[in-house]
């Protein structure tokens, strides 16, 4: 049973080295970074997702806002100088709506996301290693019900972005939301939860 | 080196890592990190794609994700233990002692049911806050600003109700 699993496991590396989107080590490699990052800034602790949700910690809408700015102007260079490419995810209403009100109220009280779970199950912490194994359990649940589920994440209204909207103006559109969302990471409040458990001293900017 | 860094410097890293991850000389995808966790199930109990739509529609990106949130554990244990030291086990944050209860048992239990409803809540949205938020709003997808909008909304709402006030004392 284990070879079995090691086998499966194993496989998840060949389907990454055929893909075509970065080699293995590559793809280590972006996630190490982010992974650093995230542990670096210590956005992965309950007291910075969890805190924002109780408004005693704003450093993760700063950092989000400002990155998401910050991205989407160089983003859309990349883009019209060939660098890189759209991969617009689609409308799919029912499930876009359903599943971000699920995804705030499980946010709000795990204190983690997806992405910053594995991290802070990294620095040992207990709870969020049993809110993982309630994700895969989510994950099981998910495969099983898909085919009853499929139905209520439509209709599907396509793989729409803002600047589609304004014809002839996309460049003007993008700047100003770029800017505007980097002017927002400034103007937030800059509030921080210091955790005496882990001696935190505030970061200079 | 420094201990922590402040949100710009670690808004400005974030951001030049997604550019990277975009372009054609990192992996020309976005990032994302919810897809894993029902491939990993897969993994786990051995799921056959046969059988199971979701599992054939999720085997590549599931397979890239869960590479990429491979590399993002040893990135955050190299930082925990080496930079930030701040490695240690432990079960109660220490906000959650302040604004909830000082019981471990109440911890896990809300634990295991909110990470189960996020990534219920994840698939049927189709991404979470790296697909919809870092990629999808970074390149203004409508679709990852309707889940922008809602789950901030939802997120301060739950913060309101489910944490007690500020001061509030447990005893």
């Amino acid at each position: 049973m284990f070879d079995e699993l090691l086998q499966r496991f194993m496989h998840m590396f060949e389907v990454v080295a055929a893909e075509g989107h970065g080699s293995v080590w590559m793809v280590l490699f972006i996630g190490f970074v982010f992974g650093a990052i995230i542990q670096w800034s210590r956005v992965d602790k309950f007291e910075k997702i969890a805190g924002f949700a109780m408004l005693e910690d704003m450093t993760v809408p700063k950092m989000l806002f400002f990155a998401i700015g910050f991205a989407s102007i160089f983003l859309y260079v990349f883009i019209e100088i060939g660098l890189a490419h759209y991969h617009v995810k689609p409308i799919m209403l029912g499930g876009l709506v359903i599943g971000a009100i699920l995804f705030g109220v499980a946010m709000a009280i795990f204190g983690k996301c997806p992405g910053t779970g594995p991290i802070s199950v990294a620095e040992g912490r207990i709870d969020v290693l049993v809110g993982a194994i309630g994700g895969i359990f989510g994950g099981l649940f998910f495969t099983w019900a898909y085919p009853w589920l499929k139905p209520i994440m439509g209709p599907d209204y396509g793989k729409l972005t803002l600047p589609q909207f304004f014809e002839g103006q996309e460049h003007l559109v993008v700047l100003i939301y770029g800017l505007a969302l980097i002017a927002v990471a400034f103007v937030i409040p800059d509030i921080e939860y210091l955790d005496p458990e882990d001696h935190e001293k505030k970061a200079e900017l | 080196m420094a201990r922590k860094i402040s949100w710009l410097t670690g808004g400005l890293m974030m951001a030049l890592l997604i550019l990277f991850t975009f372009s054609i000389w990192g992996a020309d995808r976005p990032i994302g990190a919810s897809t894993y966790v029902p491939y990993f199930a897969g993994l786990l109990f051995g799921l056959d794609p046969e059988q199971y739509e979701y599992m054939r529609e999720i085997e590549k990106a599931g397979a890239w994700e869960g590479v990429m949130l491979l590399g993002a554990f040893l990135g955050g244990l190299f930082m925990s233990v080496f930079v930030t030291k701040t490695f240690r086990f432990s079960v109660l944050p220490s906000l959650w002692k302040e604004r909830k209860n000082r019981s471990v048992a109440s911890r896990l239990f809300w634990s295991f049911v909110s990470g189960f409803i996020m990534i219920v809540g994840a698939r049927l949205a189709g991404g979470c806050t790296s697909g919809h938020f870092l990629s999808g709003a970074s390149q203004i997808a409508v679709s990852g600003l309707i889940f922008g909008g809602i789950v901030m909304v939802t997120l301060l709402v739950t913060g309101r109700l489910f944490y007690k006030k500020r001061g509030a004392q447990d005893v």
